[in-house]
């Protein structure tokens, strides 16, 4: 299988990759945007409990959670058109591209509506009521108080969950997008080095996660400096068994992580 | 190419002979990755000399890449070792005698060894330090309190954590349609691409996948009811 | 003058508090005494509408809401006449113990920023956090960052500042430092409704002391009417389990 392996062609093949690298960030950075949209319409009907909606926003939630991703790309790839195609809009002519990239969003919107959820619910109920006693309307013990304490402690999940997202971005290829996976498989095929393509493929990866991780963890430490730096957010959290954040972290981040 | 509603039962019938590869695959990969998981996660909470950037660089990689990779890079590249091995010993085994899911098995249990890690590890620093000092104080040795004050308080603590990795190695067992295994992703395929029906029959594997994902999320509910008895006060 | 007239508030079929009548003066300092479940916290969060009472009437000066038609603006004016200090401080987290005092002036008050930023320099300064101005939350103690709260609501300029159990959640060695403050601004004049377990603060401080009970008021009078002669078998009761506490705590 394949021929033997030759250490160089790892490094001629990393220039190779990188030229795809475009698109695979391209997916990344336009998925995410959708998701946040996504996760911020999914999640307000559950924070503020409006009846309907809100059972919606659950079925949302669950599919988007409990099916693969891989099955999703599929789903909307071939489902998409023939639903829309009984309004009468033809998307035989829209680019592969769009659906992934469709598909990317909704998904993450899925785990970004939780990750927002969580967050918000995270922040102590007392800071609201000490806004709303100091005489801020909701909007602003909202804008003010509970959203800039919510960016901070929902940072690392948001990495985890962009991190996934850049992972999940390699099953693009299956419906023939020609992203780093994609280019990594032709180019395996090409030259029968399929080792070698592939490690340099794990590589590229291993080092934007690293990146995007670090990244985030400067801004998370911006973010939350007005913890003592170390114990006390973890330890708040912890106080509370049944709704600690650090349980929802780790949800989060494991069960995207374990996905693809 | 029209929408055929009843051709997704019929597509549902004919995806259900593939379940049974898809949760094998999850089993012996989460059952696997836990034993990886618990020896990686105590190589790292005690700093095994040695051992430990192992145990960190294994959790960094296969968490910092897509698990699709990984399996490749096994399928590819264990066949290389094996067989070089082989030439040099003379051993009579050949990698063209691995079954293909072996590498789904393999690569997946990698895989899942880092993500159980994680858990293992957060559910065993969940645990309060006071804990093991009061097991201590009534005369338990380090493994005694380990295993009966430490492990089923991390367990449940870890709980949610372990539904979501089985969740996850459920839904990444899809990939194996790569290597040429017939699990319900590719047995969707087939169906598909032999009825010429894509939405019809993909839809009905969702199906299953949602429905084999609410099993495993009522199943840890049940469990998590059972064992986090001591957990119910209202103190918090 | 603030007047509560048949405040009433149940959670599902439970009464927490039944038709509760109160007048407050201006400058009076008011104590509400009770044990734990009495109700005299979810009277006073009543107050300020953090709590929806079920029934009954808020009257702050010439203020007045019907707390069975209370709409959005009026719970808003409301709590504009109204500040609070938090038995868990509740000082917002991400911000400076400048920016905690500042906040409502800027947001609520709309005072300029500076103006904003010396008055509440001299506030901090006055319960004796002049040094702690840039300092988080996270980087006070209990006793500090219960005095930034006092800081937080004097600054609102409101009137009245209701307390709610502002000292048990302190190390005992810091409860003096807050009753200092609270006693320096109970002396200036400013109304205050006080939910204590400190009897001897409530004594030396309160001009009229309230005994509550299963969500109504059982008892109330001056300090000494009720510490020295109280009325009610049940009041009586209290006072003799309580007492003993002062004796340590002092």
């Amino acid at each position: 299988m394949g021929a033997p392996f030759d250490l160089g062609f790892i490094f001629s093949f990393l220039p190779k990759l990188l030229t795809t690298l475009s698109t695979t960030l391209l997916i990344v950075a336009c998925s995410l945007l959708a998701g946040m949209v996504v996760g911020f319409i999914i999640a307000l009907p559950r924070l503020y409990k409006v009846p309907v909606l809100k059972t919606c926003a659950e079925v949302y939630i669950s599919f988007f959670r409990g099916t693969p991703i891989l099955i999703q790309l599929f789903l909307f790839y071939y489902g998409l058109p023939e639903v829309l195609k009984l309004v009468n809009l033809d998307m035989t002519r829209t680019p592969v591209l769009v659906f992934v990239i469709l598909t990317y969003g909704l998904h993450t919107g899925a785990f970004m509506s939780e990750m927002i959820r969580a967050a918000v619910t995270a922040v102590d109920k007392g800071q609201v009521e000490a806004a709303y006693a100091t005489g801020m309307t909701s909007y602003q013990a909202f804008t003010r108080i509970v959203l800039p304490q919510a960016l901070g402690i929902a940072i690392p999940v948001f990495s985890n969950l962009v991190i996934a997202l850049l992972k999940d971005t390699s099953l693009a290829f299956t419906l023939g997008v020609m992203e780093m996976t994609g280019k990594a498989q032709t180019l395996g095929s090409a030259t029968q080095h399929f080792i070698e393509t592939y490690i340099a493929l794990a590589l590229i990866y291993l080092v934007i996660s690293l990146c995007v991780e670090k990244l985030l963890l400067v801004a998370e430490r911006r973010l939350l400096r007005h913890e003592d730096q170390g114990s006390p957010v973890k330890k708040r959290f912890t106080l509370h068994k049944k709704s600690s954040f650090r349980t929802i972290v780790a949800d989060l981040g494991s069960g995207k992580g374990g996905g693809a | 190419m029209k929408l055929d509603p009843s051709f997704i039962w019929t597509a549902f019938v004919q995806i259900l002979s593939a379940i049974p590869t898809t949760l094998y695959i999850t089993v012996v990969s989460v059952l696997a990755g836990f034993v990886i998981g618990i020896v990686v996660a105590l190589i790292r909470i005690y700093r095994t000399p040695g051992l430990y950037p192992l145990a960190v660089g294994y959790v960094t990689f296969i968490r910092g890449t897509p698990m699709l990779t990984h399996l490749l890079l096994i399928y590819f590249g264990l066949p290389m070792i094996i067989d070089g091995l082989a030439v040099q010993f003379g051993w009579s085994f050949r990698s063209v005698s691995i079954p293909m899911i072996g590498f789904a098995y393999i690569a997946f249990s990698i895989t899942a060894g880092a993500y159980m890690s994680e858990v293992v590890r957060s559910g065993l620093l969940a645990v309060d330090r006071g804990q093991i000092e009061a097991a201590h104080s009534i005369g338990m040795s380090t493994p005694q309190a380990l295993r009966r004050i430490v492990f089923p308080q991390a367990l449940a603590a870890s709980l949610p954590n372990l539904s979501n990795s089985v969740i996850g190695m459920l839904h990444g067992s899809t990939l194996a349609f790569t290597v040429s295994v017939v699990d319900i992703n590719a047995q969707a395929q087939i169906v598909a691409s032999t009825n010429w029906k894509f939405f019809e029959a993909y839809l009905a594997a969702a199906l299953i996948f949602w429905g084999l994902t609410f099993l495993i999320e009522r199943a840890t509910a049940l469990i998590e009811k059972r064992i986090n008895l001591y957990n119910r006060g209202g103190v918090a | 003058m603030i007047k509560l007239e048949h405040i009433s508030k149940s959670f599902g079929r439970h009464q927490v508090l039944n038709n509760i009548d109160l007048k407050v003066s201006k400058g009076e300092v008011v104590v509400i005494l009770g044990p734990s479940g009495s109700g005299k916290t979810t009277l006073l969060r009543c107050v300020n509408y953090l709590e929806k009472p079920s029934g009954g009437e808020i009257s702050i000066g010439e203020f007045k809401l019907d707390c069975r038609h209370a709409r959005k603006k009026d719970i808003h004016q409301l709590r504009q006449k109204t500040a609070m200090v938090f038995q868990q401080y509740n000082l917002f987290r991400h911000k400076t113990a400048l920016e905690n005092v500042m906040e409502g002036l800027l947001i609520v008050k709309k005072l300029p920023k500076e103006a904003a930023r010396e008055k509440s320099i001299a506030l901090l300064e006055k319960v004796g956090l002049g040094a702690k101005l840039d300092a988080y939350p996270s980087q006070l103690s209990g006793g500090q960052q219960q005095r930034v709260g006092i800081a937080r609501a004097l600054a609102l300029e409101p009137e009245v500042i209701l307390f709610d159990e502002p000292t048990s959640a302190l190390d005992p060695e810091l409860v003096g430092e807050v009753l200092e403050v609270i006693r320096k601004i109970a002396k200036e004049g400013i109304t205050m409704i006080v939910v204590t377990h400190e009897m001897g603060f409530a004594r030396d401080v309160a001009n009229h002391v309230v005994f509550m009970d299963g969500g109504v008021i059982v008892e109330e009078g001056t300090p000494s009417e009720v510490f020295n002669h109280p009325r009610e078998e049940r009041t009586k009761q209290f006072l003799k389990r309580i007492t003993p506490e002062l004796n340590y705590s002092i």
